[in-house]
């Protein structure tokens, strides 16, 4: 991966944080506002509180995530079988055969081009046999890319 | 693919079709114009386009009354039983018989070569052209009323998926299904060689098949799955020589044949339980409907539901009834739809034929079949019962076009599927005991939160009954993991999860394209992983759940040494 790949994930945690801490927000706003008598008082008054936890839970796994998945993602390419690893809390190994690649798509998003990044997709007749590979730089996605469709068209014996 | 042509054309291509009924083969497109012979072989390198069987105009009139019926009630309504409101109905019925016969005479299909063209003239005129290359499965219904006129609908499966893609020719008469089934199921034997060359033909120049990077691949595939294909049929013969019988110039032979008797495990499988819900409900619905035309307004629904609480006994014994109604309707149905199940191979496909009312005759080709599944519930497994459904790659609909058997026993059906597909026999590895931990887990904790916010928000009854759900995952948490099993034999591998609907799948190892290992972080404290076979078949993907964290790599390179070898050391650090 490339470094500034823990850019992008710093950016789309960030979204992440926003938008969960947001709802929390909206959620306090909404229990403290209303007085469902099915609730019991004590949950409506200190709904405050929801906001405060979610954010200081939150807050640190902001940080920690990229610098995380920077130290989990891998990806490989050796004896024609590509193997990727992602995640941080789960992780996800990923074998490819080149020979059952059907298509190699390249992808940039909008964050992705600001930071030079791309993502590589690979797919094979099966979900479960597919893999992106996100934050590599581009040109090594342009040259990955390239190589394993080529690779690809020599290899070509599919069975599905 | 519509090319709109000149208005004229329409025109000056029925005035020839004109002859009509009786001589299909009057059809003037270019080498095809031939006259056939009814009951000679049509079908040639370049046959003549022919005609669906003039006898569906009986059943087109039919089928378009209901969408009839309210435009003409809507003028009796308005006009009254006067000479003109019946001016207008005829006029409505005349048009759509008239339409009928020009829709019918206006279209016709063809065997030209390499491909079937479906021809369409009633205002554009277009053209679609399925390569019989592409054509996966060939699906033969007989609904009630062609089933009295002997017609039959005969759908195409060229795995593009969307009915939009599919070829359906509704209908012909029986006879010229079977010779058309006959003739596209035929050009099978077809040597790799041919196969290969074929395969590498612009793909574009078929109409219709959208041009996808899959289908390119597809035809590829031709040349080790027929070899494999053929090595196989070669070998089921000396098996199947002294159950099944061999008919006629066709390689026919019957691999399976559902006694009646069995139709009375139908209802284990829960199978269309829920019918008289439906049908109650489509009561209802109709009932709206035609209330509205009454003029049945909200307030008579209202007073007939004061009458219907006045009673309860009555509401009582409605549901008592509905309720015992469930399993007969249920079984009912099932019969209905799976009469006189048999299983053949004929010419490299799988046929399945079943019903009662419809006659349903799926073939599904063999070279595409990548495995099977069986697939019991907890009911079933009591009884020692299963269903068989086939993976098969790209096909459309498979819930139903798929399925092999219906609820038979468990010892027939491992029978049916290792003759008609492959013998799977090595028992099951099971996962290790933090599986079992995991499952129960997840199978209690859950109820047990909800039982306790229940509690807490002081809804006793509900969270009682969050604890019954509880106490019911104890047994449902370890039978899920007596479900959980993989193995692998050499040619094909095997996972089976699931409690209440437990399904085993066997799979081909060459149909494998890809693996993906999953770990949660609980996953990862238990030590254990999930490993997901991709299969370019069936639902994609087939996962052996809560493997030990070697035990699963160990599979996976089991199963595909030369390509997980290179990794070992990462994953299992």
């Amino acid at each position: 991966m490339s470094r500034r790949a823990i850019a992008l994930w710093l950016v789309e945690s960030l979204i992440g944080f926003a938008i969960f801490f947001g709802g929390a927000l909206l959620l306090a706003f909404w229990i403290g506002r209303s007085d469902w008598a099915v609730l019991p008082g004590w949950l409506s008054d200190h709904a405050w509180l929801l906001p405060l936890v979610v954010g200081v839970v939150m807050a640190p796994l902001v940080i920690i995530e990229p610098l995380w998945r920077y130290a989990v993602h891998r990806w490989e390419l050796s004896g024609d079988v590509v193997y990727a690893r992602s995640g941080w809390l789960s992780r996800e190994w990923v074998f490819v055969p080149v020979s059952r690649i059907q298509t190699v798509d390249k992808a940039q998003g909008w964050f992705e081009r600001a930071l030079r990044l791309a993502t590589v997709e690979i797919r094979t007749a099966s979900h479960a046999g597919s893999s992106t590979i996100k934050g590599l730089d581009y040109d090594v996605a342009a040259g990955f890319a390239e190589e394993l469709a080529r690779r690809a068209q020599e290899l070509r014996d599919d069975a599905t | 693919m519509t090319e709109p042509g000149p208005a004229h054309q329409g025109p000056a291509h029925q005035g020839p079709a004109q002859p009509g009924p009786g001589q299909p083969g009057s059809w003037p497109s270019g080498p095809g114009g031939l006259p056939v012979r009814p009951g000679g072989t049509p079908y040639g390198e370049a046959g003549a386009a022919r005609r669906l069987s003039p006898r569906v105009l009986l059943i087109d009139p039919i089928r378009m009354l209901p969408t009839l019926l309210l435009p003409l009630a809507g003028v009796l309504v308005a006009g009254g039983f006067s000479p003109a409101s019946f001016g207008w109905a005829a006029l409505g019925v005349g048009g759509s018989v008239v339409y009928a016969v020009v829709r019918w005479s206006t279209f016709t299909y063809r065997v030209s070569g390499d491909r079937l063209e479906l021809t369409r003239a009633l205002i554009s005129r277009s053209v679609r052209t399925i390569p019989l290359e592409r054509v996966r499965g060939i699906d033969i219904t007989t609904p009630p009323l062609h089933r009295l006129l002997r017609l039959a609908v005969l759908k195409l499966d060229t795995g593009a998926g969307g009915g939009e893609q599919e070829g359906e020719l509704d209908a012909l008469t029986v006879e010229d299904a079977e010779s058309l089934r006959a003739v596209l199921l035929a050009r099978r034997p077809v040597t790799p060689r041919h196969r290969t060359e074929d395969s590498a033909a612009p793909e574009g120049t078929a109409l219709g098949a959208p041009a996808r990077d899959g289908v390119a691949l597809d035809g590829a595939a031709g040349d080790s799955a027929v070899r494999d294909g053929a090595a196989r049929d070669g070998a089921v013969p000396a098996r199947g020589a002294a159950t099944g019988r061999t008919s006629g110039h066709h390689d026919e032979r019957i691999i399976g044949r559902v006694p009646r008797s069995w139709l009375r495990y139908g209802p284990l499988s829960g199978a269309y339980l829920l019918t008289p819900f439906a049908l109650i409900a489509g009561a209802v619905g109709l009932a709206f409907q035609v209330g509205g035309e009454l003029r049945v307004d909200a307030r008579t629904a209202r007073v007939a539901f004061t009458w219907v609480e006045g009673h309860p006994a009555l509401l009582v014994a409605g549901v008592v009834l509905l309720i015992l109604a469930m399993p007969v309707v249920g079984g009912i149905m099932y019969a209905v739809f799976n009469w006189d199940f048999t299983l053949r191979t004929r010419d490299g496909y799988l046929v399945a034929e079943r019903g009662l009312v419809t006659r349903r005759t799926v073939s599904l080709e063999r070279r595409r079949i990548r495995g099977y599944e069986l697939v019991d519930g907890l009911i079933e497994r009591r009884f020692k019962v299963v269903r068989l459904w086939a993976v098969v790659t790209g096909l459309g609909d498979s819930e139903t076009r798929g399925q092999l058997l219906p609820v038979t026993p468990r010892t027939y059906a491992v029978d049916v599927a290792s003759d008609a597909i492959g013998p799977f026999a090595i028992p099951l590895r099971p996962h290790p005991s933090q599986a079992r931990r995991r499952r129960l887990f997840r199978a209690v904790t859950p109820w047990l939160v909800v039982a306790a916010a229940m509690f807490l928000l002081g809804w006793e009854v509900a969270a009682s009954a969050a604890l019954v759900l509880a106490l019911l995952g104890i047994p449902l948490g370890l039978d899920r993991y007596r479900s959980l099993g993989h193995a692998y034999d050499g040619t094909r591998l095997s996972v089976r999860n699931g409690s209440l609907r437990r399904g085993q799948a066997v799979v081909e190892r060459r149909a494998v394209v890809g693996w993906t290992l999953r770990q949660t972080v609980f996953q990862r404290m238990s030590g254990v992983l999930t490993v997901v076979a991709g299969v370019g078949a069936g639902t994609g993907g087939y996962s052996a759940i809560d493997t030990g964290e070697t035990q699963g790599v160990e599979f996976a390179a089991e199963v595909t040494p030369d390509w997980i070898g290179p990794f070992l050391a990462p994953p299992t650090r």
